[in-house]
């Protein structure tokens, strides 16, 4: 079987949750996301037996668009956990959806907001294989306006629509430079899958003006997609308006897609051996504003939605550490790492995020004031992705920030270690700022009255359980954890990101 | 004769006047506007790369128009989108100035 | 069976502290009796382990990067971890055991005895790591589980803020630690304690070692700065003394018998490496001795119980540092092995008299305890007497190693120590007569009465390895107290007289001590430097004032009104002014927003394109 039903079948789920939605009882929406998460759990396990040996043959098939190689099944499954995740989240947030969403009935409404997710999912799978520029920018652009309307989805909230139409013109200023870039490629090689345009970059004598102005345009675009400074300007506004659910796919799923699309990118430009130290200048430029910006920025904030927009970009950052050390073959694996370790840190802070806010009406850190008394579970919980977040020892972000130095200093990138070192001292800073506020602070909400014990349902409770475990396994002994992962593993990964382009040295 | 350079340079001015639409423009329907702009200046300079880069059938390369129906297409979708999100912006707030819309800062 | 030892007696004491997070919490004798039955486990594996000849190295791959980083998890079984693993259960087990009685009374006894596991493990896991990596994660864990134990009672401000200090003070020495482990994996492409042996003998075989010499002393000298931090050297010594604000049984445990011993054991461990760098060493047993007067000098002004042993701890690990730096681990290992006993037994005698005197630990209001609390009278004598070093208990034979090393390789080092030794007998001689001997002094003083069985019994049987560890025909299966290989050396004139010397100085400062403190009601000496810790805490308090002044002067002429609207209190104050500018990018304005995506644009193509 080959990986293409992959992303067929959870197009099949989400158009199926959306018909659905009409015969679901009043009340009963909940079962959409049920229906939503345990048919992506099986196109997940799926995911585990379908057959990655590309045809070979002399017609050219979908495999001209559509790569089949161990990363894009990283990415692919990568996106299906998240989009589970995300799900969990949204039957948590219904109750908030439902208060900002006008219908015409009580309950109208909400069933888009499972469906979309899955829909949003096969977006993501699909830029996880995608290796056309045709294929990109279709896949890219299903993501993108599927989180049009997931940012502006409670359109009662102010806030909502603001951060949806913030999202929407910067990020079709975006597309714009995607566009324009790919065309320039495109006059350059005059060709758009990412092979064909490696050989010709490869044998390329022209001038490099042209060469680096498309690369610029294509850095420009996704650079905003993964939020990288300065193109990260969307990010926080987005991320505390957008209903908390979609900032948290967006952090995670958006962010993991666009990575998977920048490295596919950057590795055919890499074949343009007389461009490769102004990529490098600009990917070290790039990745040394992004640390900076997103840490010491993140240091003043007060609402912890936007604290872990700005901790958003500062991963960015650190990615962009490994990113901007391509040339060495264990790089794919600590981004893959990074990442991986990355989903449940980001996605369990959100989901505690979720719970407490519906509890207390507001996700300022004040709100988490005295957590530890009224729900030690849950504050145990963010107290594991914090220290993660901030990549204490025995945590998943530890070894992912480890693997990053690592490929950094075999690579020589001193200012960028020494600014990732230091950064991370920041974000010890402001991330441990909420572990104070959980357990050393007196248990009252911000309006003086001392909160009470915090319900949590049991497909969260299970789901926390779970991630709590994914982040102190992967922080304790990764390597089996990574092998079930399939191809991630470290080593094996860079093997892949090699295979990828096998002719290649590296500058 | 118009050359490629011809196409270029007009695609390249589209560009620009869509880009400067954004960030100088305060409405927004004008400045969605100058974003489809930009797109298809993009359009502009792949149909004109298609044309001169002929294949060795002499030819045009059609790959670049096939990506330049993809990007119709998909212009297409985030204008509904977007004109939606816009009109329920109107809706909630009675106007579609940007200098209206920054409640989420710093 | 026998390779599977070492993991029972490192995973024990986890399970024990993951069982009593997770399930037994809120019982508090059930928590209790784990945390004790998961220590007692690892003591018997300890012996057995013991009783079984040979070394063993068992090690899987944990963290696998090779060829560039291959990081083992694995254990080390020779003489000098057995030796280590013994002491530390072994006292370990003792302290578990008293705990039972001392905190019997405290609320939270599940989470005291939790973190007492945590730490447990942490510490047998610094003892056995073969590698670097390994060895560095457990120093943290040790550094977490003791800054739990500090501030156990985190409602007292002065725990907490003991908590915290030593918390502090450190990281900063592991933070020069792990740039040393980084500088040798740069240096040698290995983590693992054997191969850099074995590499470095290759280097010095090649004749390589003369061009890495400046950078493997730097090298050895960050990572001396992690047993500065948890030996407590100066000038990073400052926490210690604070950390007694923790239970009685946690100071003898952490503080007198293992933990600070970390650094020396890391240090003998590493000797293969010290013995490369004559530089580096010198200035390790410089630091160390300084350590040992300036803490003897301080603990004879000192009027708390604990206080003054946590000084004479550190006067202790002076010697042992400055020991490894004249190149006598082994000797550092002795003395070592003989103060873990004597000090925890007087540690533990101390919490005796303060439970006994219901938490009162100011020696000048008791007095009088011989006759009410004999045992711990006796116990505590002993101890207090192979502390000082008297002839034929176990102190006595190791300082008299560690002295001979030093007057063989640095007669001025071993002059210091020598009058450390005097200053070790007349502190002590100060703090057992005043509060055993003398007259009562107040009322719980007068109807103090022994502690209960719980509670003597691991006095009883600690006194016996602190009469008698030093002894040769005890010491000698340890690989400890062997003869001093003086043939080798030609050593100086002073080399025949330190044995003399030594027991002169034990003589003279006991006689003194007991002179002029009989009968005293107050201290009749006042020096204000030594009560005051040579000002250490005051100097810091001033350093940290003027680099916070100095830096938010600088800021001031930047943004006079981050200073004054935010506050900027030094480092943090300066990069979270930033962060506090920086945010003003976010105006919230669309517009805005894409003229900076447009200048981000013009800045990417500019500096792509045109630089």
């Amino acid at each position: 079987m080959s990986p293409i039903y992959l992303e067929a079948a959870v197009v099949v789920l989400g158009v199926f949750l959306l018909a659905l939605e009409m015969f679901v009882v009043q009340g009963e929406k909940k079962i959409l996301a049920w229906l939503g998460i345990a048919g992506l759990g099986i196109v997940l396990a799926a995911s585990f037996f379908v057959d990655q040996t590309a045809p070979t043959g002399a017609v050219p098939s979908y495999h001209a668009f559509y790569s089949t190689d161990s990363l894009a099944m990283f990415f692919k499954r990568f996106a299906l956990v998240t989009t589970i995740i995300v799900l969990v989240m949204s039957v948590d947030y219904l109750g908030v959806v439902r208060k900002f969403t006008p219908g015409a009935t009580a309950h109208g409404g909400l069933g888009e907001f499972l469906a979309l997710p899955v829909l949003t999912c096969a977006g993501l799978m699909w830029m996880a294989s995608a290796v056309d520029f045709v294929m990109i920018f279709v896949s890219l652009e299903l993501v993108t306006i599927s989180f049009y309307v997931l940012v502006s989805y409670t359109r009662r909230n102010a806030a909502s629509l603001e951060a949806g139409v913030k999202y929407l013109i910067l990020g079709a200023l975006s597309t714009g430079f995607f566009v324009y870039g790919i065309t320039w490629v495109f006059g350059l090689t005059g060709q758009t899958n990412l092979e064909q345009v490696s050989a010709v970059f490869a044998a390329y004598q022209g001038s490099t003006a042209p060469l680096l102005f498309a690369f610029v345009l294509l850095v420009i675009a996704l650079g905003f997609k993964i939020a990288a400074v300065p193109f990260q300007i969307w990010v926080p506004d987005v991320y505390q308006g957008a209903p908390t659910p979609v900032a948290a796919f967006l952090s995670v799923g958006s962010k993991a897609a666009g990575f998977v699309v920048f490295i596919r990118v950057l590795r055919t430009f890499f074949h343009a051996t007389a461009i490769a130290h102004k990529i490098d200048l600009l990917l070290v430029a790039v990745a040394a504003c992004t640390l900076v910006y997103g840490n010491l920025a993140a240091l003043p904030q007060n609402n912890l939605k936007r604290l872990l927009a700005y901790s958003s970009i500062a991963h960015a950052g650190y990615l962009l550490i490994a990113v901007a050390s391509s040339a060495d073959p264990a790089s794919g694996g600590a981004i893959a790492f990074y990442l991986a370790a990355y989903l449940p840190m980001t996605l369990l802070s959100f989901l505690v995020m979720i719970v407490v806010a519906n509890y207390s009406a507001g996700d300022d850190i004040a709100d988490f004031n005295g957590l530890s008394k009224r729900s030690p579970f849950l504050a145990f919980a963010m107290l594991i992705a914090m220290v993660s977040l901030a990549g204490l020892p025995f945590t998943a972000g530890f070894f992912g920030k480890f693997l990053v130095f690592t490929v950094a200093i075999a690579q020589h990138q001193t200012l960028l270690v020494i600014l990732g070192i230091i950064t991370v001292a920041c974000g010890f800073y402001y991330y441990l700022r909420v572990v104070k506020a959980m357990y050393f602070e007196p248990d009252t909400t911000p309006s003086g009255q001392p909160g009470g014990q915090i319900p949590v349902g049991l497909l969260t409770r299970v789901t926390i359980a779970v991630l709590i475990a994914a982040i102190l396994v992967l922080g304790i002994y990764p390597k089996p954890a990574l092998g079930l992962l399939g191809s991630a593993a470290p080593q094996e990964a860079a093997g892949v990101l090699r295979s990828v382009s096998p002719q290649v040295v590296l500058r | 004769m118009v050359t490629l350079n011809d196409y270029l340079f007009v695609s390249g001015l589209l560009f620009a006047i869509g880009f400067a639409g954004v960030m100088l423009r305060r409405n927004i329907l004008i400045i969605f506007m100058c974003l489809e702009l930009m797109l298809n200046a993009a359009n502009l300079s792949l149909v004109a790369f298609s044309r001169f880069n002929l294949t060795p059938e002499r030819t045009p390369n059609y790959n670049a128009q096939v990506l330049v129906f993809f990007i119709i297409t998909v212009a297409a979708a985030e204008v509904a989108v977007g004109l939606a999100i816009i009109v329920a912006l109107y809706r909630a707030k009675q106007t579609v100035q940007v200098n209206d819309i920054n409640k989420l800062q710093f | 069976m026998s390779d599977k030892l070492p993991w029972i007696i490192l995973f024990g004491p986890l399970t024990a502290a993951l069982l009593i997070l997770l399930v037994t919490r809120r019982q508090r004798q059930l928590s209790a009796g784990l945390s004790v039955a998961a220590v007692a486990l690892s003591f018997l594996g300890s012996c057995l382990l013991f009783l079984q000849t040979g070394d063993q190295h068992v090690q899987f791959a944990w963290l696998d990067f090779s060829p560039r980083l291959l990081v083992n998890f694995g254990v080390t079984v020779n003489v000098l971890s057995k030796t280590m693993l013994l002491v530390v259960t072994g006292v370990g087990l003792l302290v578990h055991v008293y705990s039972v009685g001392y905190m019997e009374e405290d609320r939270d006894m599940a989470r005291y005895f939790g973190g007492l596991s945590l730490f447990m493990f942490s510490m047998l896991g610094i003892v056995l790591a073969d590698n670097f990596v390994m060895m560095f994660i457990f120093w943290e864990l040790v550094g977490v589980s003791s800054y739990l134990l500090i501030g156990h009672w985190y409602e007292r401000p002065q725990a907490a803020d003991a908590a915290n200090k030593a918390f502090l003070a450190n990281r900063i020495g592991d933070f020069g630690f792990m740039i040393g482990i980084l500088m040798l994996w740069g240096l040698t492409g290995t983590v693992d304690f054997a191969t850099l042996q074995t590499t470095l003998a290759g280097y010095q075989e090649k004749g390589m070692i003369g061009d890495i010499l400046p950078y493997l002393t730097v090298a050895a000298l960050m990572v001396f700065c992690g047993p500065m931090g948890k030996s407590a050297q100066v000038p990073l010594h400052v926490w210690l003394p604070d950390a007694m604000e923790g239970p009685t049984p946690v100071s003898a445990l952490i503080h007198a018998a293992t933990m600070v011993a970390a650094g020396v054991y890391l240090l003998v461990k590493i000797s293969f490496l010290l013995a490369l760098v004559p530089t580096a060493r010198e200035v390790i047993a410089w630091i160390g001795i300084i350590t040992a007067v300036m803490a003897a000098l301080m603990a004879t002004q000192q009027s708390d119980i604990k206080r003054v042993l946590a000084y004479s701890t550190l006067s202790q690990l002076g010697y042992m540092i400055c020991a490894v730096g004249v190149a006598a681990g082994e000797a550092a290992m002795f003395h070592l092995f003989t103060h873990a006993f004597f000090k925890a037994l007087l540690f533990l005698g101390s919490g005796t008299v303060i439970y006994a005197m219901h938490h009162e630990q100011n020696i000048w209001k008791m007095g009088g305890l011989r006759a009410k609390m004999p045992i711990t009278f006796w116990t505590f004598l002993l101890g207090t007497l192979a502390l000082m070093g008297c002839p034929l208990l176990s102190g006595f034979y190791s300082k008299d190693a560690i002295l001979v090393a030093m007057a063989r390789e640095h007669p001025a080092i071993c002059v210091l120590g020598l009058f450390t030794a005097f200053l070790t007998a007349f502190y002590m001689t100060r703090l057992f007569v005043v509060v055993f001997i003398n007259r009562p002094t107040s009322d719980a003083a007068s109807h103090a009465h022994e502690a209960p069985a719980i509670m003597s019994w691991p006095l009883l049987i600690l006194a016996v390895p602190a009469v008698g560890a030093g002894w040769k025909f005890v010491a000698g299966p340890f690989g400890l107290g062997g003869a001093h290989d003086e043939t080798t050396h030609p050593g100086s004139v002073l080399l025949g007289y330190v044995p003399v010397l030594a027991v002169s100085a034990f003589i003279v400062g006991a006689l003194l001590g007991f002179i002029v403190y009989r009968n005293r009601a107050a201290d009749p000496i006042n020096i204000a430097a030594f009560r005051r810790k040579f000002y250490f805490d005051e100097f810091y308090a001033v350093l940290i004032r003027l680099t916070q002044d100095g830096l938010a002067r600088l800021t001031a002429l930047v943004d006079r009104w981050v200073i004054d609207g935010a506050g900027v209190r030094g480092v943090s104050g300066a990069t979270w002014g930033t962060g506090f500018m920086l945010r003003f990018l976010q105006v919230g304005n669309l517009q805005a927003y894409a003229f900076l995506f447009g200048l981000g644009v013009i800045l990417a193509i500019y500096l792509a394109i045109l630089s």
